[in-house]
């Protein structure tokens, strides 16, 4: 699932938030978003799922723009905050919610979430706990989970590294390269952290005062070095 | 130790005044005035009305002897009042960092509960009601003595009121230790012939009128020891209070499994369940509603208005509550989890339809206990059903818009208090077009084809509207998506 994005503008006030002219996301690539904080990486992802207004420009997922039509969301997956999760329900029936928006049933929901038991690790199913008393991490898998539960050509994340334990991120690492490899599904994730992004992304859009300003692919040895360098987390050699 | 509190109160308005809820509301905060005013306004005219009214019923004794018998029913009337507001262990928390022993903190909490402007309150009442009624014994002094008193025993019934409620946000069992209280009370009035508890509130009541110190260091006594027994079991609680989590694990799951049949606007009508049934908010509207619902149904059974207007009112009422409760802040809890629904498709067309249903679905609730004045004879079956169907096909569809203007989030979890007044011109507007618009329609009609002729109308206006519900439901929806832009970023502003 190719995005455009064609002068893609947004303004809060005086001050430009997100500024891009022209970027495509091509079919089948895993794209990390970086940038510091305020850089206009969650901005960008609300406007590609429409979730803000836009004050100039478009996002195009395939041939549709995203505002002019819904249809975009049958083949799309998104988490990004708590505001995605339905707090009152448990694991289980948010599943189950969001398969029956997909059309798929009980049955199949279940057999979808057997390859991810590893990342689950047997504490997100059968706890009979709502979602709202789960740890932060348990709620940020929930949500992962359930961005995955359509199979969607398009999977977008925001942080998704973000509360998980060592072992959840390699495994949420792991899971999100195999989905990728799997289904030739087209990801985007934002992340602070590096090491993650740099490992799993095959293209790397470094964004900074809402202007990507650096487009970096492939991703290799040099590549690393000049995201350390922008960071400046390299060693004070 | 004055320092921090009035650091405390500072912060305190602070919150009160940069809550997004109320800075970009206007209209609530104009509201919450009026309502203020409202209620003031309705003790002024107790207060004037009680003294006459207690001359003419008891020509033996004066006004302000009866009401000092019954200043009991005053003060639980007051203690049940308060179980709404929050306690100081629940706003310990942000100061538990800071270089400040936990005990000062608490003791300015408590201390902050005794000028709370609540207390002063019932002086609306009281004052008026000494005014015509004291001064003519004991002049000004008189009064004063009279409303310092009342505000004295205010305050030392909320700290009594406070530690009830500290006690039942442990476990809600707990709040049977009113019950010994109350029940050694109530012993010691209706026991034959003792009357005791009611002579000595009138007593005490005199007492202060008369700037009796025993008096005064009774209620200084009673404030004194309420407050040491509040600071002492408040302090101890509050590690309970701060690794409180609620729910934990659920003992039974309701799967609403027959809503499965229903499809994706099935799993909504069960979302709507979950959504009315695990969260304090509505659980405790649906519950108060109900209890106001069966009071009305009662009045109407027991021919308690005799005017048929008013029966028509109660009868409307008795529908419309549900609706009026939770229509008219129809999207204000899903901006909870706005950004979840939106970036799937029509989910929202189908959760209004969800909620449409189940809100048709609740009118058996007061169907039902309205049958029971109808078995009685005292409104009539084609009243109560024409006021059934037009609710559910005129009425809900008029607060349903409400959809596309609400852009507020309503929290789930917080007493009615801690919510903010989340109030906007369009719901006082929606609100009071449907309780009035039915009556003016019935009017009109009954003028135009009589009685029978008119409730036949309304119901069919009501079928009407029902069976036409898909087509506005997608207006509504259109309408909604059109604005969604806006509402989604009021909803993320105010969660």
């Amino acid at each position: 699932m190719e995005i455009t994005i064609t002068n893609l503008k947004k303004i809060y006030g005086t001050r430009t938030v997100l500024d891009i002219d022209a970027y495509t996301v091509r079919t089948g690539e895993i794209l990390g978003l970086v940038g510091n904080n305020g850089a206009g990486k969650t901005t960008l992802f609300r406007l590609i799922l429409d979730l803000l207004k836009a004050d100039e420009g478009n996002v195009h997922i395939g041939d549709i723009e995203v505002s002019q039509s819904e249809a975009w969301k049958d083949t799309t997956g998104a988490y990004m905050d708590e505001s995605f999760l339905i707090d009152y329900l448990t694991p289980e029936e948010y599943f189950y919610f969001v398969g029956k928006m997909c059309g798929l049933d009980k049955a199949t929901v279940d057999e979808r979430l057997i390859p991810y038991e590893r990342f689950m690790n047997g504490e997100i199913l059968g706890q009979k706990k709502l979602i709202r008393n789960l740890s932060a991490g348990n709620k940020q898998k929930t949500g992962i989970l359930a961005a995955l539960l359509n199979r969607p050509q398009l999977l977008i994340l925001d942080e998704p590294f973000n509360f998980l334990d060592p072992s959840s991120q390699s495994a949420l690492r792991h899971l999100l390269q195999a989905y990728n490899q799997e289904t030739g599904a087209t990801i985007l994730v934002s992340s602070h952290n590096l090491t993650h992004t740099i490992e799993i992304s095959t293209r790397i859009a470094l964004l900074e005062h809402g202007r990507i300003i650096r487009d970096i692919a492939p991703i290799n040895e040099e590549a690393q070095h000049e995201l350390e360098s922008y960071f400046e987390i390299r060693a004070e050699e | 130790m004055t320092h921090l509190f009035f650091d405390i109160r500072k912060l305190q308005k602070l919150d009160e005044k940069r809550s997004p809820m109320f800075e970009k509301n206007r209209f609530a905060k104009v509201m919450v005035y009026i309502g203020i005013a409202f209620w003031a306004a309705y003790l002024v005219l107790f207060g004037v009305l009680l003294p006459s009214a207690f001359s003419e019923g008891f020509p033996g004794m004066e006004p302000y002897h009866i009401l000092n018998k019954g200043l009991l029913i005053v003060l639980t009337l007051d203690f049940l009042v308060r179980f709404l507001f929050p306690t100081p262990i629940q706003e310990v928390k942000p100061f538990l960092l800071l270089p400040v022993p936990k005990r000062k903190v608490m003791a300015a909490l408590l201390l902050r509960e005794a000028i709370n402007p609540f207390n002063f309150f019932w002086l609306f009442f009281f004052v008026p009601f000494a005014l015509l009624s004291v001064t003519r014994f004991y002049g000004l002094a008189g009064i004063v003595g009279y409303a310092l008193g009342v505000w004295l025993l205010t305050v030392m019934n909320s700290y009594w009121s406070m530690l009830i409620r500290v006690l039942k946000r442990q476990r809600f069992i707990y709040i049977c230790w009113c019950l010994p209280v109350y029940g050694l009370l109530a012993l010691l009035e209706f026991l034959p012939d003792t009357h005791w508890v009611s002579t000595f509130t009138m007593n005490w009541g005199e007492g202060f009128i008369l700037w009796n110190p025993f008096a005064f260091l009774g209620a200084l006594t009673g404030i004194g020891l309420m407050g040491f027994i509040n600071y002492k079991v408040q302090l101890r609680l509050i590690y309970n209070e701060l690794s409180r989590v609620e729910d934990t694990k659920i003992k039974k799951i309701s799967d609403y499994a027959f809503l499965d049949r229903y499809g994706n606007v099935g799993e909504y009508m069960r979302l709507e369940l979950k959504m009315l049934f695990r969260n304090k908010s509505p659980r405790s509207q649906f519950w108060s509603l109900i209890v106001i619902t069966v009071l009305f149904a009662l009045a109407l059974t027991f021919g308690l208005y005799e005017e048929s207007g008013m029966n028509g009112f109660i009868c409307l009422y008795c529908y419309c509550a549900f609706g009026l409760a939770t229509l008219s802040q129809i999207m204000a809890i899903e901006g909870n989890y706005i950004d979840g629904l939106m970036v799937r498709r029509e989910s929202v067309y189908n959760m209004l339809r969800a909620k449409y249903y189940v809100q048709c679905g609740m009118l058996a609730i007061p169907f039902i206990f309205c049958l029971v004045p109808v078995c009685n004879g005292e409104i009539t079956l084609s009243m109560d059903l024409a006021y059934l169907f037009f609710t559910a096909g005129i009425i809900f569809p008029g607060m349903m818009q409400m959809a596309v203007y609400n852009d507020k989030t309503a929290p789930l979890n917080t007493g009615l208090m801690g919510k903010r007044q989340n109030n906007n011109v369009y719901q006082t507007v929606i609100v009071v077009a449907s309780l009035t618009v039915p009556l003016l329609v019935n009017s009109g009609l009954e003028l135009l084809l009589g009685t029978t002729g008119s409730y036949i109308t309304m119901s069919a206006l009501g079928l009407a509207g029902f069976l036409t519900h898909r087509l506005w439901i997608n207006n509504i929806y259109t309408r909604f998506m059109a604005r969604r832009y806006r509402n989604m970023e009021g909803f993320r502003n105010t969660r």
